[in-house]
């Protein structure tokens, strides 16, 4: 046993500011958004997948330049009807085009009616619902607005509308986006009541913030997760609702290609030649569905409760 | 009042009255009639259980809680009720708050150096950005943190630390007035007095003026000058800190400090626990008022109460001569 002596030990000063340290690495919020989203294989694949059909949808309509309108083949038998093969992968339709052409073309009317949808009822919805949830006085004309307008079917005011100033993409757009906002902004009505009077809000007020830097700085930070919800759920109800009205006659007119239009269109081959069919319904559920599980977990990743660990 | 003549008055609170309408009661009064003044460079506390209005009283002077009656003069200036965007800008840079919970007080989604600087972006109180992060550096010095923590999130930071945050951002408005409401209710006991000294080493620094919100009658003893108690939106009896826990008048009061336990089995065991009996202020409500029973000590009582009060203090002057 070693003895107790002097050079044994040594002086250690206390330092009150080593308590304080925190030695945790630094934390960011978008940072940590992204690393919750890649841990998930499957949200990995589905983003794969939609930037496929959307860099598909954006650059093969430019390569092979389809109109619906041109038809060389339409006096050729021969070309019409042909099933999957190397030439026409996805065969050819009822008018000798090639459905490969047809179907990315479609896909790209859908999805831009959809994102435009989409954007146009996200902007306006969460603006109109700040503002609705922070004053008395726009929340009494807001809440009967909303009460009508819950009230009268959304495909009815769709469907009228359509009649009424034509089946072109930008009218489609309007009809699907001008009532929908509504809902969103009453969403975010509720969820601004919810956070609007917690104490840190209370604390800038006392600070002497005002509101919309409160918007800004307080309330949106917190509704990212909440936004990122509500787009994800309306990018695929949108695509649904367009292939939804042109199935049932009131969306596009017969000079646009979109999904909705070739569902409709080749419903009736569903026996003889399934492939016209069964195609542009494959293509439309694989958007809806990998673009909802892509904005789901972003969603999910957004919200700071998930980013522990 | 000859002691307090001398002293300035800063917060001159006058028959104020807070009303809150909703579906439930109507008209609910959370305050009635409160008269207290709080003098420049003093603690006053406000001691009630929850509910009694003390948080209503903090929020009405600090315009978060619109008042229905009275007056509330701040250095001789109307604060209460519409004011001008000046005069909103000069409460806001004087009167500041120390909230009650903080964790629920910060912007979870803002850096600590954000929230620092709230105010002094609101208010334009620098000259440059690098005059910004040496008063941010400063404040946060000055609570004991670390300028390496402005990059960081409030819920990185214990207890304490956010509660220093939430000082930080306080002082570093430089105001005159502080309002903590409750500010170590919901901290580790081990980390109250930690708060309470960064407090008093502020007021002794700067000159502050405090009023402070507890529940507790044992916190405040040693912090206060003052202490006003309040139950149900009533003020029953204000008095200087040592008077008030020699001679508590206000049956409310006595129940309250009977409340605080002793650190003693013995006296723990024999202590007889007489519970406030709500009837009596019922029937004083209409014709009572605040009156001074001794100097610079006033309770809440009707006139024909006053010398069965007279009675009780003349018997415990009789027991602590002995």
């Amino acid at each position: 046993m070693t003895e107790l002596n002097q050079d044994l030990f040594e002086i250690e000063i206390a330092d009150d500011s080593e308590s304080e340290h925190i030695s945790a690495p630094q934390y960011s919020y978008w940072r940590s958004v992204f690393r919750r989203f890649f841990s998930s294989k499957l949200a990995i694949f589905m983003m794969i997948l939609s930037g496929i059909v959307i860099l598909l949808a954006i650059f093969q309509p430019m390569i092979s330049g389809y109109d619906p309108n041109v038809t060389p083949n339409i006096n050729r038998p021969e070309m019409k009807y042909i099933r999957p093969n190397a030439t026409y992968w996805f065969g050819t339709d009822d008018v000798g085009n090639s459905l490969f052409d047809a179907v990315w073309k479609g896909t790209a009317t859908s999805l831009f009616i959809s994102f435009m949808a989409t954007a146009i009822t996200t902007v306006l919805g969460v603006a109109v619902g700040m503002w609705w949830g922070f004053s008395k006085r726009v929340d009494t004309v807001m809440i009967e607005v909303y009460n009508i307008v819950s009230n009268i079917p959304a495909t009815l005011i769709a469907m009228i509308l359509v009649y009424a100033i034509g089946g072109g993409v930008w009218q489609l757009i309007f009809a699907l986006s001008v009532t929908s906002w509504v809902s969103t902004a009453y969403f975010i009505r509720v969820q601004v009541m919810i956070i609007r009077d917690r104490e840190y809000n209370l604390a800038s007020r006392c600070l002497g913030t005002p509101t919309w830097k409160i918007i800004t700085h307080n309330i949106l930070p917190y509704l990212v997760s909440v936004i990122m919800t509500s787009i994800s759920r309306d990018v695929p109800s949108f695509i649904s609702y367009e292939v939804f009205l042109s199935f049932i006659g009131v969306g596009l007119g017969q000079q646009y290609a979109s999904l909705g239009r070739m569902i409709q269109q080749y419903s009736p081959y569903m026996t003889s030649t399934p492939y016209l069919f069964w195609i542009p319904v494959a293509i439309s559920a694989l958007i809806s569905v990998s673009l909802y599980i892509v904005g789901q977990t972003l969603a999910d990743a957004s919200d700071p409760r998930t980013h522990m660990i | 009042m000859s002691v307090n003549n001398e002293k300035e008055v800063l917060l001159d609170i006058q028959h104020v009255e807070v009303t809150f309408n909703n579906s439930r009661h109507h008209n609910f009064k959370a305050v009635k009639d409160a008269n207290f003044q709080i003098y420049k460079g003093e603690t006053f506390a406000l001691v009630g259980e929850s509910g009694s209005g003390k948080t209503t009283i903090a929020r009405a002077i600090i315009r978060l809680n619109d008042t229905s009656n009275g007056e509330i003069l701040f250095k001789g200036k109307k604060i209460n009720g519409p004011l001008s965007k000046e005069d909103k800008k000069w409460v806001q840079r004087n009167i500041q708050m120390i909230f009650q919970d903080p964790a629920a007080s910060l912007n979870e989604r803002a850096t600590i150096d954000y929230c620092i600087s709230e105010g002094l972006y609101n208010f334009q109180l620098y000259k440059d950005e690098a005059d910004r992060q040496r008063k941010v550096d400063e404040a946060l010095n000055s609570v004991g943190l670390l300028p390496e923590h402005k990059s960081r999130y409030p819920h990185e930071f214990s207890g304490g630390q956010r509660q220093r945050v939430g000082i930080a951002r306080a002082m570093i408005m430089e105001p005159e007035f502080i309002i903590a409401d409750e500010p170590i209710s919901a901290l580790d006991v081990s980390i109250r007095a930690q708060v309470l000294n960064l407090m008093n080493k502020f007021k002794e620094e700067r000159g502050l003026t405090y009023m402070f919100i507890a529940h507790d009658l044992s916190v405040v003893r040693y912090f206060a000058d003052r202490i006003g108690v309040i139950h149900n939106g009533r003020i029953v009896e204000i008095a200087e800190s040592n008077e008030l826990f020699h001679f508590p008048i206000h049956p409310y009061t006595r129940s309250l400090l009977q409340a605080v336990p002793m650190p003693d089995p013995e006296i723990e065991k024999a202590k007889v626990l007489k519970a406030y009996d709500q009837e009596k202020e019922d029937r004083t409500a209409e014709t009572g008022s605040l009156q001074e029973i001794k100097p610079n000590h006033f309770i809440f009582m009707s006139e024909e109460e006053r010398p069965e009060y007279e009675a009780l203090i003349a018997e415990m002057e009789k027991y602590k001569e002995n």
